[in-house]
């Protein structure tokens, strides 16, 4: 048992220091602060719908309602109670998570009872109806002047880069726990099959539900913070793309891996916002890019079949086909850029390029790695050391 | 009395009456056989009794309560458990959290200190992975126990599926066409094992099979279903002489 005290307190001191950490490496500069922040509320909004869409295999494509409803929660609370928002912000932020967290997962239970009879491309439908539902809903919810399509101001505003990243380990560290019992394994089984589940003894619907509701209300949480850092909550924060951004985290990732999600949801969200710095480009070198990228994806496809040999080669061997890549894409670049009609036509700004970038990592990824980066895999420290030993890595 | 009771089962879908009006009785420690040639109702029969179907009429009773339409998984908490014909493992967990998963039936604790990870959840998850070992040893399966369920061999993934049902602590086990797809050797051996767990377990058997030979020579007590009807009922060598019997599988002779 002591040991059990050591590794509970040592993770959740390492938590509270991660936090910390990156609270004071992102201070001084307000817009890599509000980086920070989104995507510590990106990576507990991906996490908790890998809950539902990965491990519990329930494909639910509204889960910025959830997000949204936490938001909304906190914002209208405050509105109604601002002496005691103002008399103690952070407390007050606190208590907004758990009443965001809740409502979220009313919501999650309501939505969920019903629609969790259905499967597959149906509840997806749904979930996807039920968000449009929720953020009309919110579109016209007015008290007095307040609300509306405008939204509404949350005059309490907490600026806590370390509370949306605490409560970002608070979401990995519960699925985690979960995952490690015998309970978290019948969400798997349902996942794998719901036929041998019930003949397990194993109560489906309700393992269905139990993941939507911690699901929603992890996003609650998220909402609350995110409606305290920005000062408002508006309906147009939490349309469906919002929705389908976590799906492809939770995809990208690898679907039904707490590590893939963490992963695909700072990935996705820092590589689009640093390729607002991409510089204007000719259409000859981009014209050879999207070339050279369709030309790599064939060969490594190639390669990931036909070789069968040691994992070390065959890792030398991508390397190899990429950086030949890079080569003929210099070459094609120069080529194309030095007949006069492609030189004449006009550059293409920078960030405009980027969501086209965004789109083709994604194509590509998929392409090459459809089961997600991390598959289903967890990251583990045994799994470091079997890599380190150069091993093949196995994993739960 | 009786462990399992059919009472004139009968299942209709649509103008297809699958089960007619079946009715057999086992008893506590019973090896007993349900045959027949494809399509005789025999699955339907299973699908009956563990709560997938509700019988359109009659009964069906389980230690002398009626369990006819209850859920599934209320049934196996009650103590039946069975395998599939086409196996159903979670094919993405090892073989050890497989049959850990099956084990959950007996939980105590709560969702909440899942979620903490509590002391006592980690016993409990301990306490049936302990479990789950001596039953992988039952089904000599405990050498690849940490290998994901999806790379087993065919015998061993039917193998592990009788194990995971056995986690449930089920009184009754319903083996689906157990040896199907499998070698001679095999065969004999599951002969061997089904009835060692028997033995080491006190179970009740119910089982599908059409191997002639692995049912005569392992069950006690048979019944013989065709196009839905109960034809023959008793031990091995009425029903292997029955004429009845013998016209269903070989058809009249001429």
């Amino acid at each position: 048992m002591t040991r059990f005290w050591a590794v509970r307190l040592g993770s959740i001191g390492l938590a509270v220091v991660a936090a910390f950490l990156i609270d004071q490496l992102s201070r001084g500069n307000d817009f890599t602060q509000r980086l920070v922040v989104l995507a510590a509320l990106y990576v507990t909004l991906s996490v908790s719908l890998n809950l539902i869409n990965g491990i519990t295999g329930q494909f639910s494509m509204g889960h910025a309602a959830f997000y949204m409803v936490g938001a909304y929660t906190a914002a209208i609370l405050t509105l109604f109670n601002p002496v005691l928002a103002a008399k103690n912000p952070l407390l007050w932020l606190l208590a907004m998570i758990v009443c965001g967290g809740l409502l979220a997962g009313i919501a999650g239970l309501l939505v969920g009872v019903p629609s969790l009879r259905l499967r597959g491309d149906y509840l997806a439908i749904v979930t996807l109806g039920f968000g449009e539902i929720v953020r009309i809903v919110a579109n016209n919810v007015k008290f007095g002047e307040k609300g509306g399509s405008y939204g509404f101001s949350v005059d309490v505003r907490v600026t806590a880069v370390w509370l949306a990243w605490l409560f970002a380990f608070f979401a990995i560290a519960m699925c985690r726990n979960l995952l490690s019992t015998a309970r978290g394994l019948t969400f798997l089984a349902v996942r794998e099959d719901e036929t041998a589940s019930l003949a397990m003894g194993v109560n489906v619907t309700q393992t269905k539900v139990t993941a939507f509701v911690i699901g929603a209300a992890l996003a609650g949480g998220a909402g609350a913070i995110l409606a305290h850092f920005e000062g408002f909550a508006s309906s147009n924060m939490f349309t469906m793309d919002v929705s389908f951004i976590i799906v492809t985290m939770v995809v990208l990732g690898g679907t039904g891996s707490i590590t893939g999600s963490v992963v695909a949801a700072i990935l996705l969200f820092f590589v689009p916002e640093k390729m607002r710095d991409l510089p204007d480009l000719p259409i000859g070198g981009i014209t050879a890019f999207f070339i050279v990228i369709a030309l790599l994806v064939a060969a490594l496809r190639y390669v990931s079949q036909q070789y069968h040999g040691p994992a070390a080669r065959k890792a030398l061997l991508y390397a190899g086909v990429v950086l030949a890549g890079g080569v003929v894409a210099t070459i094609l670049g120069l080529i194309l850029n030095s007949i006069p009609a492609v030189r004449a036509t006009p550059l293409v700004e920078g960030a405009k390029l980027r969501m086209v970038v965004f789109a083709v990592t994604l194509i590509v990824l998929m392409l090459l790695r459809p089961q997600g980066i991390f598959g289903k895999s967890e990251f583990s420290w045994d799994w470091v050391r079997r890599l380190g030993r150069g091993g093949k890595a196995v994993t739960s | 009395m009786s462990l399992l009771q059919l009472k004139d089962a009968t299942i209709r879908f649509g103008g297809l009456t699958a089960v007619n009006s079946v009715s057999f009785e086992i008893n506590p420690g019973q090896l007993f056989g349900l045959i027949g040639p494809n399509g005789a109702g025999k699955t339907t029969c299973f699908n009956l009794i563990t709560g997938v179907y509700k019988p359109t009429s009659g009964d069906i009773l389980f230690e002398g309560q009626p369990i006819a339409g209850t859920p599934p998984n209320k049934i196996a908490s009650r103590g039946i458990c069975r395998t599939f014909q086409n196996i159903r493992l979670f094919k993405s967990m090892t073989v050890l959290e497989n049959v850990v998963t099956a084990g959950f039936l007996r939980h105590k604790t709560g969702l909440l200190a899942s979620l903490l990870y509590t002391p006592a959840v980690i016993r409990e998850t301990e306490e049936l992975e302990a479990e789950a070992m001596k039953l992988l040893r039952a089904v000599n399966l405990d050498h690849v126990a940490h290998v994901c369920s999806a790379d087993l061999s065919y015998g061993m993934q039917r193998r592990l599926e009788i194990a995971r049902a056995m986690a449930t602590q089920p009184k009754l086990l319903l083996l689906d066409e157990p040896a199907a797809g499998m070698n001679p050797q095999e065969k004999q051996d599951l002969n061997g094992m089904v009835r060692n767990i028997r033995e080491q377990f006190g179970l009740t058997v119910l089982l599908i099979e059409h191997d002639m030979r692995f049912v005569m020579s392992l069950c006690e007590q048979i019944v013989v279903l065709d196009h839905g009807e109960e034809i023959a009922q008793g031990g091995p060598e009425e029903i292997r002489n029955d004429p009845k019997v013998i016209a269903a599988y070989l058809g009249e002779p001429a």
